[in-house]
């Protein structure tokens, strides 16, 4: 019993910590992103490459998911409104969830699933391969080099990739309300524009703001974890992954909490 | 060193900036974030159900929200509504507000205006929000149906209640039911249960045996007047029968009247003309008379200018 106990207790005092030391790398990164002598030419370059395998190089295959997704969404959506009777707060449920919520969940997931992995890896490698190590004997900041250009990355995609998402689905949302509603565009979009309010908007971007620092961070932190064992790569890899979920949820609970007060 | 990636990235960030300015941007336009507007203040006894950024809805369309929502001095609710100025045309001096509280989704302040021309309606004045309510409504449709219910839940009560009384009128009912049937096994006849008495079934079996031999009498009867009716036809109706005759009678009858209508038709225009003759005869008479009177009147004027007979003798005594 009492072993039990302890166990428990580990686990929380562990769970505690990696919170804290997670909370404040994020803090340090924070502070680092708003220091002008942060930003020399390479990481610029480490920055625009980073944007490429993120967001331009993901945007034929985003985009695709995006009508495809978005059109499946919108159409059940509407059908059940229809069917329900609620085609006066159409507006609402397509603002509300398609662009408030599940946009930005489908993009941080998307994300989280091609980039998040991959930064993991690639930091868990260098830290294998003692190529950290190598950048600290050089003198080369590597929270300026390797981590700052990949957070500020992991920002501006959720935000952009977001923005996307939400136009596309509200671009769908008008052929599909023309159908089925023989909504107008003026008339669809006064729906929306009396649907939206822009303290929502401000804690949809917020939320992806956040998104965007903790779907790379997290990965960051987890990959510096990795030993010089080859075969830490992979474990490392596996837990970062399975905190950058758990924080996509309670970073979509305190959002919605926010939303609420 | 120019990266070479760095176009696509630029392009990227420039369209996906471009397209999010550009939809706050027409958002901000539409919503008229830098519009003037006018607030007005309404009054209502209840807080409930009311929350600020409540939608103002005239014709269906939403042209404002709740700002605020204080307590009066007074203890009533002072809603504290703002309209664009471009909605500011649907709220006139004579606009009435209701306060709607759908049975599916939120609460909402309906504008009703009578007059659109009626001058704008100023903002000191605070006009009190009427309530309607679907859940209300419903309760008040409910209402005769509840008591209706209530109703034959109690007289479902008073029915157990009964059934459950060993002296109620269920009991009775199965009580005289039980004698009925137990009399009923008794009885060797179902009319000897009614009457309940031998004499009088014994007696009643006598009169229907006479009856019986009534009955064969009557039949006896019955078909002698049968046979009654039967000639009674035969000389009536039969070829040489009364009707057949009478019949003859009245054929002959008719045509002789047919005849008579005749003559008499004749005399009828006989004695016309005869009237018509009449006023003839008293035509010519007044011609005689007239002619008659003229021959005097000439004779007399003859007499005068010719005096052929002698004066008469004047003979004084």
């Amino acid at each position: 019993m009492k072993t039990f106990v302890e166990k428990i207790g580990v686990a929380a005092i562990d769970m505690t910590g990696s919170l804290k030391a997670t909370l404040l790398f994020a803090i340090k990164v924070v502070f680092r992103m708003f220091d002008r002598n942060a930003y020399n030419s390479a990481v610029k370059m480490v920055l625009v490459e980073q944007i490429y395998f993120t967001s331009v190089q993901i945007l034929p295959l985003f985009l695709t998911i995006a009508v495809i997704f978005g059109s499946i969404l919108v159409i059940i959506l509407m059908l059940v409104v229809k069917e329900l009777g609620m085609v006066q707060y159409i507006g609402r449920f397509m603002i509300g969830f398609m662009v408030y919520e599940l946009s930005p969940f489908i993009t941080v997931i998307l994300i989280a699933l091609r980039s998040s992995s991959a930064i993991n890896t690639e930091i868990a490698v260098m830290k294998v391969n003692k190529e950290i190590r190598t950048l600290e004997a050089f003198h080369i900041d590597a929270m300026n080099y390797l981590f700052l250009p990949r957070i500020i990355n992991g920002i501006i995609s959720v935000v952009f990739l977001n923005s996307l998402f939400s136009i596309v689905v509200l671009a769908t949302g008008l052929i599909f309300s023309n159908f089925i509603f023989q909504m107008s565009f003026d008339t669809y979009t006064d729906v929306l524009i009396n649907s939206i309010y822009f303290s929502d908007i401000i804690i949809m971007y917020l939320k992806c703001i956040t998104y965007g620092v903790f779907i790379t961070l997290i990965p960051i932190m987890f990959g510096l974890n990795a030993t010089n064992e080859l075969t830490s790569i992979p474990v490392s890899v596996l837990n970062g992954m399975v905190r950058v979920f758990i924080a996509i949820v309670i970073i979509e609970v305190l959002s919605l909490i926010l939303k609420l007060i | 060193m120019p990266h070479k990636h760095a176009f696509k990235v630029g392009l990227f960030v420039i369209i996906a900036t471009f397209l999010i300015v550009s939809t706050i941007g027409y958002l901000v336009y539409k919503k008229g974030m830098f519009e003037k507007v006018y607030t007005y203040t309404l009054s209502v006894k209840s807080g409930e159900n009311l929350t600020t950024g409540m939608p103002v809805v005239f014709s269906g369309f939403t042209i404002g929200n709740v700002e605020d929502l204080e307590l009066s001095e007074e203890g009533i609710v002072l809603i504290k509504i703002k309209i664009p100025k471009r909605h500011i045309k649907w709220i006139r001096s004579d606009s009435v507000f209701a306060l709607d509280k759908p049975l599916i989704g939120s609460a909402k302040i309906i504008v009703q205006t009578k007059n659109l021309n009626s001058p704008e309606l100023s903002a000191d004045n605070i006009l009190e929000i009427a309530t309607s309510s679907d859940i209300n409504e419903m309760v008040k449709r409910i209402h005769p149906i509840l008591d209706t219910i209530t109703k034959i839940a109690t007289n479902i009560e008073n029915i157990t209640a009964d059934l459950s009384n060993p002296q109620g009128d269920v009991h009775k009912i199965l009580k005289n039911t039980q004698k009925l049937t137990a009399n009923f096994s008794e009885k060797s006849s179902l009319l000897e249960m009614a009457v309940s008495d031998q004499d009088s079934v014994v007696a009643l079996h006598a009169a229907m045996k006479n009856a019986r031999g009534i009955t064969v009498q009557i039949e006896n009867t019955l078909k002698k007047v049968n046979a009654m009716a039967v000639k009674t036809d035969e000389k009536l109706y039969g070829d040489e029968g009364l009707l057949p005759l009478v019949n003859n009678i009245l054929k002959d009858l008719v045509v002789k009247l047919q005849k008579l209508d005749a003559t008499v038709g004749n005399i009828n225009t006989i004695s016309r003309e005869a009237a018509g003759s009449a006023k003839d005869m008293e035509a010519l008479r007044e011609q005689i008379d007239a002619t008659i009177y003229a021959i005097q009147e000439l004779v007399d004027r003859l007499d005068n200018l010719v005096p052929f007979k002698k004066e008469p003798d004047m003979r004084l005594p």
